[in-house]
C-alpha cells in the first residue's frame, strides 16, 4: 500500500465524524475562553512585557492546533497492546514511513478541520480576546513553513512515543507522561512566553517548543522574519534527529519481535 | 450501610486486580504524578511571574488549587465509574449485566471502577493545600475543617453530578466526550483559580449552571478570611449543599434515561 | 402453572441511517423489533428460543429480564412486571449472556461469587450450600481461586452458569450458551442444564443457533422471525414439516455401470463414494435402492436423514426470514 493511499484512507475518516469535531471545536473554543480571562485578571495586576493581544493569539493558534499535538492514534495503541502490532512489523513495507504517513494524515486533517473554524470565530471575538492578524505579511508568510516544520517534527515524537510502547507494552504510562511533557512544554498549559526568561532560553532550543512555541512567534513577531532562517535550522536539525532516533527504534523493535517470534 | 460495605468491598476487589500489574500501575502513577505536578508548577511560575490575582496573592491561589485538586482527583480516584468507564460500559453491555441484579444501577456502577493511579495527584493536592494554608496564615479551628471537609465532599458530588452528564449522553448512544469535558476538565481547569476574577458570563456558568463557585470558591474563601463578594458566614455552610442537589438531579435524570436505554449488541 | 406471560409485546429501535450526501444530519428509520409478541411459559418449562439473527429474539430477552422496557404490550414473570419492578424481578431470575460475563475479570472466580453474594444479599448459610453443590455438579472446584481470563472458554462458561445460578433462581435466561464450546463442554453444560431443570424445577429459556441443543434440552421449541412467533410447539412438530430430505452415501466395491437415476435424485461423485439426496415422498426408497442396486456390488451403504440445521435453513428460507 502506497503512503498515499494510508493518507487518503485516514483523511476520508477524518470527514465521518463531524459531530466529534463540531463538540471538540466548542470545547476547545470554551478552553481558550478560560485561559485568556485568566491572563487578562493576571495583566489586570501586573502587566507584562509581551502585550495581552499576543498573548491572546498564542492562546488561540494553541488551541486551535491542539489536535496536532494529542496523541491521535487509538487504534494503534490497541493493536500494541493485543500484540497485533506483530504482524505489521513483519510485513515487507517500511511500518516506520507507513505510521509516519498515517499519524500524519490524521493530524492534518483533524486539526485543520479544526482551526479554520476555530481560528475565524477567534478573530470575530471582541479587542483584547481575538486573535490578531500576524504582525506583518513576511511574518505571516514564514509561519506557514515553520508550522509544517512542527507538524514534520510532532509526528516524529509520536513514533517515539509508539515505539517506547512497543517496548513497555503499556500504552497508558509512556503516552500520558510524553503527552504531559507535551502539552507543558510545547506552551499549551502556559505560553512558553510566560515562563521565567531564563527558563525561555533553554526551553525554546527543546523539541517541543518547535511544534508550535516557534511558529505561532513568527506569527505574533517576537521573532522577527530576519531570525527565520535560525528557528527553521533549529526545527529541521529536530525533525532530522527525531525521524532517525524513531527509525533506529522501529529496526530495533522489528528484530526484537522477529526474534521473540511475536 | 449495606450499600457502603458493598461498595467497600467491591472496590477492594478492583485495587486488588489493579494491583496485579504492579509495574504498569507504577508507571501510570508516576505518569499522573508528572501530570499533576505540571500543573502546579503552571501554578506557581504564574505566582512568580505576576505574583497575585486580582487581590489574591499567590499563597491563595496554591490554596484554591489544592482544593480542586483534591476534590477532582478524589472523584476520579471513587468515582471511576462514572468519571471514566461508563461509555464502555454501555457499548460492551456490561450495563445488561448490572440491570439483571437486584441493586441499584448507580451504585453497581460506582462499584465497578475506581481509579486507584490518582492516588498521586491527590497528593500533589493535598501538598498544595498544606502549603497554601501555611503561606496564608490560616488559623485552623474545627469549624474551619468542617467547612473544608464539606466543601470537598459536596464539590465531589458536582463533580460526579457532571460526569453524570456523559453517561447520560451515552445511554442514548450519543458521542458528546468533548462537550462534556468542557465542562468537566474546564471546570476543574476554570475553579483552580478563584472565580472573581472572571467575566461575569464564566461567572454565572459556575455559579448556577457548575456551581463550583458555590461548592468550593465561597467555603474556601470564608476558611482563608475573605469571604467571597463579603457573603456571610452562613453562605459558607449552605452553599456548597449545591454540589448535592446537583448530584440528585442528575440522578433522577440519569433513571429516567435509562428507561430509554437500548441495549446494543446481539 | 403458567409463570411468564406475554401478550402483543411491541419493541421499536430508532436506527440512523447513514448521511446522505448534501445532508446536515442522518435521516432517521423505525425499526420494528419486535410486532405483537405473545406466549406463555409454565413453571419448570425448558423452552427454546430460535430464530435468525435480528428476528427479535435478544429483545425479548432483555424485556423479561428487565434491562428494556416494551413499547407496548404486557408481560409478566410470576405476576411481576420485569420493567416496572426491576428490583423485585431480577431477584428471581439468572441470565447468562453466552458473549459477555457477568464476573470480575482479573480476580479469582471465587471472589466474584463471595460479591455476588453481597449483591443478591444471599445469607451466608445458604450461599455456602448452593457453592458447594454448584462447583461440585459443574466441576468448578479445582478453578475457584484462579481468575477468570485465565479459564478456558468451556470453564468460563461454567463458571458464568456458576455465578448466576447461587441465589437460586426461579427463571434461568440463557443466551447462546454454548457458543464457541467444545463438543465435551456442550455436551457436560446439557447435562447440567438438565440437572438443574429436574432437580430444582427452574424455569429454563434458551435461545440459541445451535439445534442439538434444542434438540437435547427442550421439550419446547418457539420460533421467531421479523419480530413475530412464528411457530410454537414440540421440535418434532416443527421439523416434520420440513424433514423430507434422505441423504444416502454408497460404496462400489469393483466396477460400476452407469446408474440411471430417476428426476429429482441429487447425486454427487465423490472421492470417498457416491452421495445422493432424495425425496422419498416423490420417489420410494425401494425403487431407488434397487437400482443402485443394479448398478454394481455394493460395499457400503448408510441412509440418513437432513441435519437438523439444514432444516431450520430450510425452514427459514420458505417462511422468507
Amino acid at each position: 500500500m502506497s503512503y498515499f493511499t494510508v493518507f487518503k484512507m485516514r483523511l476520508r475518516m477524518e470527514l465521518q465524524y463531524r459531530g466529534a469535531m463540531i463538540g471538540g471545536i466548542l470545547c476547545q473554543m470554551f478552553f481558550g475562553m478560560i485561559l485568556i480571562a485568566l491572563y487578562r485578571a493576571l495583566y489586570e495586576g501586573k502587566p507584562q512585557s509581551v502585550p495581552i493581544e499576543n498573548i491572546a493569539t498564542y492562546v488561540w493558534l494553541q488551541q486551535a492546533f491542539f489536535r496536532m499535538m494529542l496523541a491521535s492514534d487509538n487504534e494503534l495503541v490497541d493493536k500494541i497492546r493485543t500484540g497485533d502490532i506483530s504482524y505489521d512489523l513483519c510485513r515487507p513495507v517500511n511500518m516506520y514511513g507507513f505510521y509516519y504517513a498515517r499519524i500524519m494524515a490524521q493530524k492534518l486533517m483533524g486539526s485543520l478541520m479544526r482551526a479554520v473554524p476555530m481560528l475565524i470565530m477567534a478573530a470575530l471575538l471582541p479587542r483584547g480576546w481575538r486573535i490578531n492578524f500576524p504582525a506583518s505579511l513576511p511574518g505571516f508568510l514564514l509561519f506557514i513553513p515553520a508550522l509544517v516544520l512542527g507538524l514534520l517534527c510532532v509526528c516524529a515524537l509520536e513514533n517515539i512515543t509508539i515505539a517506547f510502547t512497543m517496548i513497555t507494552l503499556d500504552p497508558r504510562g509512556m503516552q500520558g507522561l510524553l503527552n504531559l511533557l507535551m502539552l507543558t512544554l510545547s506552551g499549551n498549559i502556559l505560553p512558553l512566553n510566560l515562563f521565567p526568561e531564563s527558563w525561555q532560553k533553554v526551553i525554546t532550543l527543546f523539541p517541543y517548543a518547535q511544534l508550535l512555541d516557534a511558529p505561532i512567534r513568527l506569527y505574533t513577531g517576537e521573532y522577527l522574519p530576519a531570525d527565520a532562517m535560525r528557528i527553521y535550522a533549529v526545527q529541521i536539525f529536530w525533525v532530522v534527529v527525531l525521524i532517525a532516533l524513531g527509525v533506529s527504534m522501529w529496526s530495533a523493535n522489528r528484530k526484537r519481535m522477529i526474534v521473540q517470534g511475536g | 450501610m449495606d450499600i457502603f460495605r458493598l461498595y467497600i468491598k467491591s472496590i477492594g476487589m478492583l485495587l486488588k486486580s489493579h494491583l496485579q500489574y504492579t509495574s504498569s500501575f507504577i508507571m501510570q502513577a508516576l505518569a499522573q504524578l508528572v501530570m499533576e505536578g505540571g500543573e502546579m508548577m503552571v501554578v506557581i511560575l504564574i505566582v512568580d511571574r505576576f505574583e497575585g490575582l486580582k487581590g489574591w496573592p499567590g499563597s491563595n491561589l496554591y490554596f484554591f488549587f489544592g482544593m480542586m485538586s483534591v476534590s477532582f482527583y478524589l472523584t476520579e480516584f471513587f468515582g471511576r465509574g462514572i468519571t471514566g468507564n461508563f461509555p464502555s460500559m454501555v457499548r460492551t453491555g456490561r450495563l445488561d449485566t448490572f440491570l439483571v441484579r437486584p441493586r441499584g444501577v448507580l451504585t453497581q456502577v460506582l462499584c465497578a471502577g475506581t481509579d486507584p493511579r490518582r492516588i498521586t495527584c491527590i497528593a500533589v493536592g493535598t501538598a498544595a493545600l498544606i502549603m497554601g494554608s501555611r503561606l496564608s496564615g490560616i488559623s485552623w479551628n474545627l469549624l474551619k475543617v468542617l467547612v473544608l471537609v464539606e466543601s470537598i465532599a459536596m464539590s465531589m458530588l458536582l463533580i460526579l453530578g457532571l460526569f453524570m452528564i456523559e453517561a447520560v449522553f451515552s445511554i442514548f448512544s450519543v458521542k458528546s466526550v468533548e462537550l462534556v469535558n468542557a465542562i468537566t476538565y474546564g471546570g476543574r481547569s476554570a475553579c483552580q483559580y478563584p472565580i472573581d476574577i472572571y467575566p461575569v458570563p464564566l461567572r454565572a456558568l459556575f455559579t448556577v449552571i457548575a456551581p463550583f463557585a458555590l461548592t468550593l470558591h465561597v467555603p474556601a474563601s470564608w476558611i482563608l478570611d475573605k469571604p467571597l463578594y463579603g457573603w456571610p458566614m452562613w453562605t459558607a455552610f449552605v452553599m456548597p449543599l449545591s454540589g448535592a442537589a446537583v448530584f440528585a438531579i442528575m440522578t433522577g435524570v440519569f433513571h429516567l434515561a435509562l428507561r430509554h436505554y437500548r441495549s446494543t449488541g446481539s | 402453572m403458567t409463570y411468564i406471560v406475554v401478550e402483543d409485546l411491541k419493541k421499536n429501535f430508532v436506527v440512523k441511517k447513514k448521511r446522505e450526501k448534501g445532508k446536515l444530519f442522518r435521516e432517521k428509520e423505525k425499526v420494528k423489533a419486535l410486532k405483537g409478541v405473545s406466549f406463555s411459559v409454565d413453571k419448570g418449562e425448558l423452552v427454546g428460543y430460535i430464530g435468525p439473527n435480528g428476528a427479535g429474539k435478544s429483545t425479548t430477552v432483555k424485556i423479561l429480564s428487565g434491562i428494556l422496557t416494551p413499547d407496548g404490550g404486557s408481560a409478566s414473570v410470576g405476576g411481576i412486571v420485569p420493567w416496572e419492578e426491576r428490583k423485585t424481578h431480577v431477584k428471581n431470575i439468572g441470565v447468562v449472556f453466552g458473549q459477555r460475563s457477568q464476573l470480575w475479570w482479573d480476580v479469582p472466580i471465587i471472589d466474584s461469587y463471595n460479591l455476588l453474594k453481597d449483591i443478591y444479599r444471599i445469607p451466608q448459610r445458604d450461599y455456602e450450600a448452593r457453592l458447594k453443590e454448584l462447583t461440585e455438579a459443574l466441576c468448578l472446584d479445582e478453578f475457584m481461586k484462579t481468575p477468570l481470563r485465565l479459564l478456558s472458554l468451556g470453564q468460563r462458561m461454567r463458571a458464568e452458569l456458576c455465578g448466576s445460578l447461587l441465589h437460586r433462581p426461579e427463571l434461568l435466561f440463557l443466551d447462546e450458551p454454548t457458543i464457541g464450546l467444545d463438543a465435551v463442554s456442550k455436551l457436560s453444560l446439557r447435562e447440567f442444564l438438565k440437572w438443574e431443570n429436574r432437580e430444582y424445577g427452574t424455569t429454563i429459556m434458551l435461545t440459541t443457533h445451535d439445534m442439538e441443543d434444542i434438540a437435547a434440552l427442550c421439550s419446547r421449541v418457539m420460533v421467531l422471525g421479523h419480530g413475530q412467533k412464528l411457530f410454537d410447539g414440540k421440535l418434532n412438530e416443527l421439523l416434520e414439516h420440513y424433514d423430507t430430505v434422505r441423504n444416502v452415501h454408497i460404496k462400489y466395491e469393483g466396477a460400476v455401470s452407469d446408474i440411471k437415476l430417476p428426476n429429482g435424485v441429487i447425486s454427487n461423485q465423490t472421492e470417498d463414494g457416491i452421495e445422493l439426496s432424495y425425496n422419498p415422498s416423490e420417489i420410494p426408497t425401494s425403487q431407488l435402492l434397487s437400482i443402485l442396486q443394479s448398478a454394481g456390488n455394493i460395499s457400503e451403504l448408510t441412509l440418513q436423514p437432513e441435519n437438523t440445521d439444514h432444516m431450520i435453513a430450510a425452514m427459514y428460507k420458505e417462511l422468507d426470514l
